[in-house]
């Protein structure tokens, strides 16, 4: 899903999800996301930063605790979201703003 | 190697020095090298403060280190470390990471979450600036987010563990919730799980803030466990009263060195010994300052190094004070064999003045040091008893053989005041009271030895004497029962003296009057023995015509007897006597 090109895929160019390998909360995260984004009707699959993997992308991007949804873009406000997303309501009002 | 000396190798735990040289003292030697160390206090203790500071220290020695705070920003952390002597080590980007993540303290957290990331990123920073040492700090104000606590907690293990598999050296500080003070806020049950923890505090007293330390657990070596007085200044942490002398025994010197009075010398059995610690107690006025004036002037004389500490006195004022009683300090201060110093007591914390002293014996190295007056230390505040500092510092002074004199204020004319000083006496080898003496009219100064450990000392009262040509002391005039002073000494002995003539007058003129009547006398006698003798021989001449002349009338009379007598009644042998009467 991380492999798709952002054209194919316009929500990984503003919505970054920060992981930690195959770690049980970022599993959970990305099955809570998944179940999100599909009840919201949002097509597409954020960008996954594996912090293993580029531990320097949380310092460029300040993300010290994983999982982290990241919103960036031009048109909106930066927000974080941390954990495992097992809060719907605060997910889902987190989508909302997409 | 036996297998059990392996175990105790393997076993002892291995510190890290700070740097920080009290720090090091009370830990004795460090902090662990592999895991945590958590500092728990409130806001404004100085936590922040002693985790760049140790970095810094790490940062000088050539080592590196990572800085994390959940708290401020790089910038603000930067510039509030640029206020201390050492900030700027904390630029060097090449051995400095300092991360800012004071975002997540705001952050919106929807679940649980993992530090896997957290620990990859500081092992990524760990390995670029080639460091030993980590800061995290804050860490309360990331896992405070958890929802389950005892995740948190489980984190904080981690971290540690991590850490000692790693071989980093960590400091975890957090803000205490109140009540427990080894435990940070929302991290309950965090003190069980570390091994090494020191608590910050701070308390007002007298409005001003005291800051105290303590190593509340430190497990798997010898630490000390007392409440330490904390300050900041300009060089960061210091824990003052922190023991880091050796504690060898030190050899008592014999020696003994002048006191700039040649009298008091005498009074003192020689002078003070080396080494040993003076106090002179007095009301104001009553020369405190000019004796230590006097005493530091001496050691100047004697090619030794002095430092004078005034407190509220302008040194330039001392010099010009005793410089009238013949006591000349310029010369000296010039050729730096005297520091004249000037502290402000209000001004700072007992324990800051007793770090400041410090800092001055190591620049001066002095042979003589005079703290005037030593109860200005005793009266500034201190959450401790002040005298701890002064204890500290006569500790030390006694170490390194500096022959100390402390002056001391008495407050008030009672003379029972002494005994308000008592604490500061029983630290001091030798105690020297001056007093205004009051009697007619008139105020004299009174210098008595009260003790004098090792001295075989006067126990008289004497006068201080002052003037243009120096200090000196009076021997004491005995009047009676009393001790005489000033003009009355000066007159009484004038008075006496002349009493003293009168009498000698009167007995010469005594003597001379006897001289007199006795060689009249002896006059007299020989003119009685004359006259005696001339009696005696009348005397005797009277009696030899008396004996001739009787015996011419006795035989007159037997003559004219013997006419009227007739001739047969005389006897023959009445006859015969008289012949042989006759024949004598």
């Amino acid at each position: 899903m991380s492999q798709d090109t952002p054209q194919a895929n316009p929500l990984s160019q503003y919505l970054i999800l920060f992981v930690t390998g195959d770690a049980p909360r970022t599993r959970r995260a990305r099955r809570n996301l998944a179940a999100a984004l599909s009840e919201a009707g949002i097509d597409g699959w954020p960008r996954e930063i594996d912090l293993l993997e580029e531990p320097r992308q949380a310092l460029d991007f300040g993300m010290f605790a994983t999982p982290a949804l990241l919103r960036t873009g031009e048109q909106r406000p930066r927000a974080v979201l941390y954990g495992d997303l097992s809060d719907e309501a605060t997910l889902s009002q987190f989508l909302g703003e997409l | 190697m036996t297998p059990t000396q392996k175990d105790q190798v393997e076993l002892a735990l291995v510190k890290r020095a700070t740097g920080i040289r009290s720090l090091d003292a009370v830990t004795r030697g460090g902090l662990p090298a592999r895991g945590a160390t958590l500092i728990v206090g409130e806001p404004g203790c100085g936590k922040t403060i002693l985790g760049l500071q140790i970095l810094a220290g790490a940062l000088s020695r050539g080592e590196g280190g990572v800085f994390m705070s959940f708290e401020e920003s790089s910038t603000q952390l930067l510039r509030n470390a640029a206020t201390f002597s050492w900030g700027g080590l904390l630029h060097d980007a090449s051995r400095c990471e300092v991360i800012n993540a004071k975002g997540m303290k705001g952050a919106e957290f929807a679940g649980a979450f993992d530090i896997e990331g957290l620990l990859a990123m500081l092992a990524s920073c760990a390995n670029r600036v080639e460091g030993t040492w980590i800061v995290l700090d804050g860490i309360d104000q990331l896992l405070r987010h958890q929802p389950d606590q005892e995740q948190a907690i489980e984190q904080v293990a981690q971290i540690n563990d991590w850490c000692e598999r790693q071989g980093y050296t960590l400091l975890l500080t957090g803000k205490h919730s109140g009540d427990r003070l080894t435990r940070p806020e929302h991290l309950a049950g965090i003190e069980f799980l570390l091994p090494t923890i020191f608590v910050l505090s701070s308390i007002l007293v007298d409005r001003r803030l005291h800051r105290r330390f303590r190593i509340a657990k430190y497990r798997g070596t010898h630490h000390d466990p007392d409440e330490l007085a904390l300050l900041i200044d300009d060089d960061g942490i210091h824990l003052p009263y922190a023991n880091t002398a050796d504690e060898e025994e030190v050899v008592a010197s014999s020696q003994r060195i002048g006191t700039g009075i040649e009298r008091l010398d005498d009074v003192l059995g020689g002078g003070l010994y080396q080494g040993s610690t003076t106090l002179i107690s007095g009301q104001p006025g009553t020369s405190k300052t000019t004796l230590a004036a006097a005493f530091v002037e001496a050691a100047c004389e004697r090619g030794e190094r002095a430092l004078f500490v005034s407190f509220d006195e302008l040194a330039s004022r001392i010099v010009r004070n005793v410089a009238s009683v013949g006591i000349d300090l310029q010369p000296h201060i010039d050729s730096d064999r005297l520091a004249l110093q000037t502290h402000t007591s209000w001004h700072s914390l007992a324990e800051q003045h007793f770090m400041a002293l410090q800092q001055r014996i190591d620049e001066v190295r002095p042979h003589c040091l005079v703290i005037d007056p030593a109860s200005a230390l005793l009266k500034a505040s201190s959450a401790q008893s002040p005298h701890i500092a002064l204890e500290r510092l006569l500790d030390r002074t006694r170490r390194d053989g500096i022959t100390t004199l402390l002056t001391s204020l008495s407050s008030d004319e009672d003379p029972s005041d002494e005994s308000t000083l008592t604490h500061v006496s029983t630290l001091a080898d030798t105690w020297i009271v001056l007093r205004y003496e009051i009697r007619g009219g008139e105020r004299n100064r009174a210098l008595s030895v009260v003790k004098s450990r090792g001295t075989a000392h006067s126990n008289q009262v004497r006068e201080l004497v002052l003037s243009s040509r120096g200090v000196d002391l009076a021997d004491v005039y005995q009047y009676g029962t009393e001790v005489l002073m000033g003009t009355a000494r000066v007159e009484k002995e004038s008075e006496e003296e002349a009493a003293r003539q009168r009498q000698k007058r009167e007995r010469e003129q005594r003597q001379q009057l006897l001289e007199r009547q006795i060689d009249k006398t002896l006059l007299q006698i020989s003119q009685q023995e004359t006259e005696l003798q001339r009696l005696r021989d009348e005397l005797e001449d009277e009696s030899a015509y008396q004996g001739s002349s009787d015996r011419e009338l006795a035989r007159h009379h037997e003559t004219i007897r013997q006419y009227r007598e007739p001739e047969h009644k005389l006897t023959r042998e009445k006859r015969q006597a008289r012949r042989q009467e006759d024949g004598q």
